[in-house]
């Protein structure tokens, strides 16, 4: 049962999550002028970032729990 | 060129990014498990640490639609969620936000500030009053018949609204296994968005009137919920990125937080009993009826209608904080527990049933 749990993915998505966590708190200030600004296409930056963060962290954060064994209990 | 902001934006300190951190993990659990709930801490939260009210708006509403999405198709995978349902919802209810929204803006233009907090405060104390009861008694009532494994009943107006047959509209939600007309959908869906709109938390009419109105599952209509709010959520957030509002350092250290508590959350459903997420909303909503209750005298002063004196309203103010955080926190303790329960209980049959925990 211990064999089988997704590390690679833990790592893999751990590695992504943490490159593009460190890449915000580096270049913030670059970050908040463009993602701040309201003409042209600059808008979709932060709804198209929070969908980035979504599945990279959100895969580590599922990898996260199921390397420690919380996982979801099937019903029948 | 780019437009001149017209607010700051605050420095983060260390101190700042672990609060906000842990209020999202709380926040996500919540979430998580109810289908909403979590986010209305987040707003006074960071207007506490200084962030202006909007920015505060913005940047919880912009972690709020991926945590959703997060959220729903982990439960979608565990089978809870009514797609057909959520997006009919949505679509009334994106709606709803529209009109919440004029509403609010009317009342800021006649009333003020004090006037619209004021508003928004009474309408978090009426709704959550009267649909948290309601949430409650119904827990209480499966608790004292014992019969919490067995499946949930339908309630007598649900039953109703099920039986009312409209020609061109009835629609069956496979997941919800109920056949309603989609008409019936349309003013739970209004209301949904309009009380999004307001008090940021359309779940506290969508996830109740999708049980209680519509005859959905509990643990059906809080998984659906996650995908009205993922649709609110995402329109809400093109409109105030349009206007340059959104804080992305906030909204992503918020996500850090919320992701690894949604996921938990979507877990603890596969775990409880049905009733349990009846119990933790009710507790949720009731704490947090009086934590905006209690600010409702602090409005009134500010409107000239009440005398309090200075340190009265502070005292107030911190209290109210104090209940919100309060509420979140028995929401988390209660999932958490109930998870530890039903582990423990799980456990020693999975021994007995080595096939079982294959799956």
């Amino acid at each position: 049962m211990g064999n089988n749990k997704p590390y690679a993915g833990l790592i893999i998505s751990g590695l992504i999550s943490g490159a593009l966590y460190l890449a915000l708190f580096l270049f913030h200030h670059e970050i908040m002028a463009a993602f701040t600004r309201t003409d042209g296409w600059y808008p979709a930056l932060p709804v198209i970032t929070a969908f980035m963060f979504s599945f990279s962290h959100g895969a580590f954060t599922g990898y996260f729990w199921e390397v420690l064994g919380i996982t979801a209990r099937r019903r029948d | 060129m780019p437009d001149p902001v017209a607010v700051n934006f605050i420095d983060l300190t260390t101190a700042n990014v672990l609060a906000l951190f842990v209020i999202g993990f709380i926040g996500g659990l919540v979430s998580g498990f109810i289908g909403s709930g979590g986010a209305f801490v987040l707003t006074p939260a960071m207007m506490s640490m200084g962030v202006a009210g909007v920015v505060a708006v913005a940047s919880n509403m912009c972690h709020k639609f991926p945590k959703a999405l997060v959220g729903a198709y982990k439960r979608y995978r565990f089978g809870h969620v009514d797609i057909k349902l959520g997006l009919v919802m949505a679509a009334t209810a994106s709606l709803g936000v529209w009109v919440g929204a004029d509403v609010q803006q009317h009342i800021k233009i006649n009333y003020g500030e004090a006037g619209s907090n004021l508003y928004v405060s009474l309408s978090f104390v009426i709704v959550l009053a009267i649909v948290g009861s309601y949430v409650l008694r119904d827990a209480i009532e499966v608790y004292r018949r014992g019969d919490t494994h067995a499946e949930e009943r339908t309630s007598r107006l649900a039953r109703w609204v099920q039986s009312v047959e409209i020609p061109g509209t009835m629609v069956h939600f496979r997941t919800s296994n109920i056949r309603v007309s989609v008409l019936f959908t349309i003013p739970l869906g209004l209301a949904t968005g309009m009380l999004a709109a307001t008090i940021a938390v359309g779940g506290f009419i969508g996830v109740p009137g999708m049980m209680y109105v519509l005859g959905a599952p509990a643990i059906v209509a809080s998984a659906t919920e996650l995908v009205i709010a993922f649709v609110m959520g995402f329109g809400g957030s093109i409109k105030y990125a349009l206007h340059g509002l959104i804080d992305i350092r906030l909204t992503l250290i918020l996500l850090a937080g919320s992701l690894f508590g949604i996921q938990l959350g979507a877990i603890g459903t596969t775990y409880v009993k049905p009733y349990l997420i009846k119990v933790v909303m009710a507790a949720i909503m009731l704490i947090v009826a009086v934590s905006r209750a209690l600010v409702v005298p602090v409005y009134l002063t500010e409107l000239g209608k009440l005398g309090l004196a200075p340190d009265t309203m502070t005292a107030l103010k911190h209290a109210s904080f104090a209940f919100l955080v309060l509420a979140l926190c028995t929401g988390g303790i209660i999932i958490v527990g109930a998870m530890l329960h039903g582990h423990r209980r799980i456990k020693p049959a999975l021994k007995d049933h080595p096939q079982a925990a294959a799956e």
